[in-house]
């Protein structure tokens, strides 16, 4: 390795030169992002912990007189889970920490932009954040901190501890914003949020004075999403490298706290024996070894120690192609490197778990949806031995691995259980207590995957009743964000506009809303801003299958919406002939009373409510 | 002049009218039972299409044949001319029980007091052919009048039935313009008559000629001008001057096909008015002029129209055209493909139609 110095800069000041990528580019964008970053994790918290959300927000001028942009306080508190109290300053005091690292559908991916947000805030208005939580609803820890930028650590600025009777997370910031330019923005993305989550209670208080409330629709959430293991599809040579080495054995430090664990799993801790003794023991108790034991006991019977020996060495290579064993012995001062004869019983155990699983074990054992049999062909089809040890890899043999789990077609499509969708019957209520409307449709299609990301779409159109004509309006929502910028670019609205309407019956300007929803561990966003959806065909496709699918239900209630227009003027037409024909007819039969000639009409009202 | 036939005269005519009243009464009486039992109210119009006017050779008109079409208070389409022809039927109702006249063009304003519309004329001259072809009446019998008028002159003494003249007789010779044929005249009860014929002519300047000449002296005729063809009215007249006064009928045209067509119409109906059947004089007879009368005549003649030679092929198709002078004369026409007029006459003298022409035409109908 070259002497030259590199100068490490931190996550945090990564992120300060780079803010803008995470859309903290100028006061009325960040507002915005702040605001989002702070209610998906509020919501993010309580899907996660199957607790109907409750979620507050609060943008307060610091001085109402001043001109924007200027600095505001954003508080949002939500009444989830809370935050142990001593995750606190790492979790909102350093950049990079977050509990959404596994593989599932999430809001946000690292719990990254919350920090953003403070970070922001801090470097515009010189303020700290308020962190206040209970986990029990008993006590309640808060901290008022600071970032150091350079060194990612979070400077405590006070902690105290109070006495609560709510469970939950507030969070303060000051920040630099522009609300006069943000608010309808943030007014959108508060009111399409609660659209997409109807079993959430959202309330804004914004800057001017005005609350903004929408009450839960619904009182059931979904059901939660579980992590899972990745699809074969959806990795590449870095993931697989971190799987290996995650899965294969590192070589043991024999250190006191080694020994001592090898001693209690073979219940010698106040023992002592030989080296035969020890031999029998661990093959006596072998099933029930853990694995680093299992690799010192074979290390033993190679070199022939007993504990007191083996405590004076350092082992240094075990090098399983030239079957060779080396260790530094502290007493002669030297490497020592000798055979490993594979006729040695301990030679084929060893070997396994410095080499780490077998090609299948490992396919099996770590990715989703792969059993023996597929294990078997995908190895015949990669051309890799199927017994052959992962850690024996060679870096051509990675290569060739990753590839082929890219191009073998017969794995079964990944697994939805790590996606979350809203379902049919949330979409629907919400959809109707937000637009009131005439017809209301929704579906959800069965999953897909692009790429080895498993995802749902959920579409719902509504016409008339509440919606006002003029506009087709579509709501865009992945992961139950909304999407708000950057509409042009989008695969749904793209979907929508390649859409015959006339065929649908549909004008350009009838009261029609359409609420898309694309779930996924991974929404292929075509820019870092993550508020549009690139075109994946797959993805395509699926939106198109659910459009079309509503498009005729909405086809054939506009059919029905056009007979019951014309049974209307028909109606009317009745209303205005039958009169003058019972009077005429009255005259001409020389009588005195009208003939009661309303029970005609009234038959008629019930022939149309029968054809309904 | 016997008081007895006039009596029967009016009491035919009381008779008429009131069943016309009690046919009205009943059609009201159907449509008010229907809505008061919560029914749509529906009644049959006889079909007037093309293919339900047929021929009657017995009657020798045009009649409608059994087609007919249900007309439905509730069918949308229907509708409004539901109400319009029941309007109509109201209207009329009050027309005849007050005893007062309306023209055609009268009715389309009247529906206006009413709140039903019709969009023009056509449309409200429509439904009152409907409203006859659903009484089987002429217009005239419920006092809806058309614009046109044709005249009438001669020793004929009527009585007025119209109110404010009744029993008020006059006599057609006392005016040498003529009398109009109008809704008290068409109303009015024939009492009596010294004539011996009548002498139907299309043209308004001839009829005068024919007064001036005493025509109606010297061949004890009655002269009616039809003004070209003859209105419904002037055709009842003529019909009441036959079968009520025992008169022959004769009738003079111009001699091209109009003018035959107008003879034909005068003695078997129209098509038009297949749904009516006391508008006819079977026994009346085409004087003239004829296509062969204008080689004989040596008579000036213009050339036919396109039109005229299409008219022509119209009413060879016609059934009564296929036999006797209507087939003949028709043939003619079209070989000379020329036509001459009345007038055409004076080419020889302006009485010369009703000194030589008129005796001679008279003498031959005898064997007609």
């Amino acid at each position: 390795m070259s002497k030259e110095v590199f100068n490490q800069i931190s996550p945090s000041e990564f992120f300060y030169r780079n803010r803008d990528l995470a859309g903290f580019s100028n006061p009325t964008r960040s507002l915005y992002t702040a605001v989002r970053e702070f209610v998906e994790n509020g919501l993010d918290a309580c899907d996660q912990q199957g607790i109907l959300p409750d979620i507050h927000l609060r943008i307060e001028a610091v001085d109402p007189e001043k001109p924007d942009p200027k600095p505001y306080v954003l508080t949002v508190k939500d009444n989830g889970p809370g935050m142990d109290s001593k995750q606190i300053p790492l979790a909102f005091g350093t950049v990079l920490y977050g509990s959404k690292f596994g593989l599932k559908q999430a809001r946000g991916m690292f719990g990254l932009g919350a920090t953003m947000a403070i970070l922001y805030g801090q470097i515009t208005t010189n303020k700290p954040v308020t962190v206040s939580s209970s986990v029990d609803g008993k006590a309640m820890h808060e901290y008022t901190m600071m970032l150091d930028i350079q060194k990612n650590k979070p400077v405590i600025m006070k902690h105290k501890q109070t006495d609560t009777t709510k469970k939950g997370l507030n969070v303060s910031i000051t920040l630099d914003g522009d609300y006069s330019k943000a608010g309808s923005k943030i007014r959108d993305y508060v009111y399409q949020t609660s659209l997409i989550t109807p079993y959430a209670t959202i309330t804004f208080d914004d800057p001017k004075g005005e609350k903004f409330q929408y009450k839960r629709i619904v009182d059931t959430m979904p059901p939660a999403p579980t992590i899972i293991r990745p699809h074969p599809h959806g990795v590449d040579v870095e993931t697989i490298r971190r799987m290996i080495a995650d899965t294969h054995y590192q070589v043991p430090v024999l250190d006191n706290a080694m020994i001592e664990k090898v001693k209690k799993e073979l219940g010698l801790s106040k023992k002592n024996l030989n080296f035969e003794g020890i031999m029998a023991r661990a093959e006596k108790k072998w099933s029930s070894l853990s694995r680093p034991v299992r690799v010192i006991v074979a290390v033993m019977s190679f070199l022939n120690m007993d504990f007191e020996r083996i405590m004076k060495i350092r082992l240094e290579d075990i090098d399983l192609i030239h079957k060779r064993l080396s260790y530094y012995d502290f007493g002669d001062a030297k490497l020592v490197t000798l055979e490993m004869p594979k006729s040695n019983p301990y030679y084929k155990q060893l070997a396994n778990t410095v080499q780490g699983d077998s090609l299948i074990t490992f396919l099996t054992k770590r990715f989703q949806r792969i059993g023996q049999a597929t294990a078997i062909k995908f190895a015949e089809f990669a051309n890799l031995k199927a017994e052959k040890r992962i850690g024996s890899f060679t870096n051509e043999e990675l290569v060739q691995l990753s590839d082929s789990l890219q191009k073998y077609e017969d794995f079964l499509t990944p697994d939805p259980s790590c996606l979350a969708p809203l379902g049919e019957e949330p979409l629907k209520k919400g959809m109707q207590q937000f637009f009131k409307p005439d017809f209301l449709e929704v579906y959800q299609r069965s999953a897909s995957a692009y790429s080895g990301f498993p995802f749902v779409i959920e579409m719902g159109i509504a016409y008339g009743g509440g919606i006002p004509a003029g506009k087709m309006t579509v709501y865009r929502f992945a992961n139950r964000i909304p999407l708000l910028y950057d509409e042009g670019s989008d695969v749904v609205l793209k979907v929508v506009n390649e859409t015959d309407w006339n065929r649908y019956k549909v004008k350009n300007e009838s009261p029609v809303v359409i609420v898309s929803h694309i779930c996924s561990t991974r929404i292929p966003y075509k820019t870092v801003g993550k508020e549009n959806v690139a075109d994946r065909e797959e993805i395509e496709k699926e939106l198109r299958l659910a459009l079309q699918y509503l498009s005729r239900k909405l086809a054939a209630y506009m059919s029905k919406r056009g007979l019951a227009e014309i049974e209307k003027k028909r109606a009317n037409l009745y209303l205005k002939y039958l009169p003058l024909i019972a009077q005429f007819s009255t005259e001409l039969a020389g009588k005195n009373k009208e003939p009661d000639y309303k029970k005609v009409i009234k038959d008629l009202n019930n022939v149309q409510v029968e054809e309904q | 002049m016997s008081k007895s036939k006039n009596n029967k005269a009016a009491k035919v005519a009381t008779e008429k009218r009131d069943a016309l009243l009690d046919l009205l009464k009943n059609q009201g009486a159907q449509i008010y039972n229907d809505l008061d039992k919560g029914k749509f109210p529906q009644f049959s119009v006889p079909s007037r299409s093309v293919s339900n006017i047929v021929y009657d050779k017995k009657l020798r008109q045009y009649i409608l044949g059994n087609a007919a079409s249900l007309r439905s208070a509730r069918n949308m389409s229907q509708l409004r001319s539901f109400t319009q022809l029941m309007w109509l039927a109201f209207f009329a109702n009050r027309l005849v029980h007050e005893k007062k006249s309306s023209t055609l063009r009268d009715v389309y304003y009247s529906s206006q007091a009413f709140e039903v519309e019709f969009e023009d004329q056509p449309e409200s001259d429509n439904i009152i052919v409907d409203l006859e072809a659903v009484l089987a009446r002429p217009r005239e019998d419920f006092h809806i009048f058309p614009e046109e008028r044709s005249s009438i002159f001669g020793d004929l003494t009527i009585e007025y039935t119209v109110p404010g003249y009744e029993g008020k007789r006059m006599r057609l010779s006392d005016h040498p313009d003529g009398y109009l044929i109008g809704p008290s005249l068409s109303s009015a009860e024939l009492v009596d008559t010294s004539a011996e014929l009548v002498i139907a002519i299309e043209k308004g300047g001839l009829f005068t000629r024919f007064i001036e000449e005493k025509v109606d002296k010297k061949f004890k005729a009655i002269i009616v001008d039809t003004a070209g063809q003859a209105p419904r009215a002037t055709r009842y007249l003529l019909k009441r001057l036959h079968e009520q006064m025992k008169l022959p009928v004769v009738i003079l045209t111009d001699g091209d096909v109009y003018g035959e067509h107008i003879a034909m119409v005068i003695k078997s109906g129209s098509a038009n008015a297949a749904h009516l059947r006391e508008l006819t004089v079977p026994d009346a007879k085409w004087l003239g002029v004829w296509a062969s009368d204008i080689d004989k005549f040596k008579l000036p003649t213009i050339p036919m129209t396109e039109s005229d030679i299409k008219r022509i092929y119209d009413l060879q198709k016609d059934p009564r055209y296929q036999e006797g002078i209507w087939k003949t004369e028709l043939e003619i026409f079209l070989k000379i493909k020329r036509k001459a007029e009345l007038e055409a006459f004076s080419k020889y003298g302006l009485t010369n139609i009703t000194d030589k022409y008129l005796p001679h035409k008279l003498e031959l109908a005898k064997s007609l």
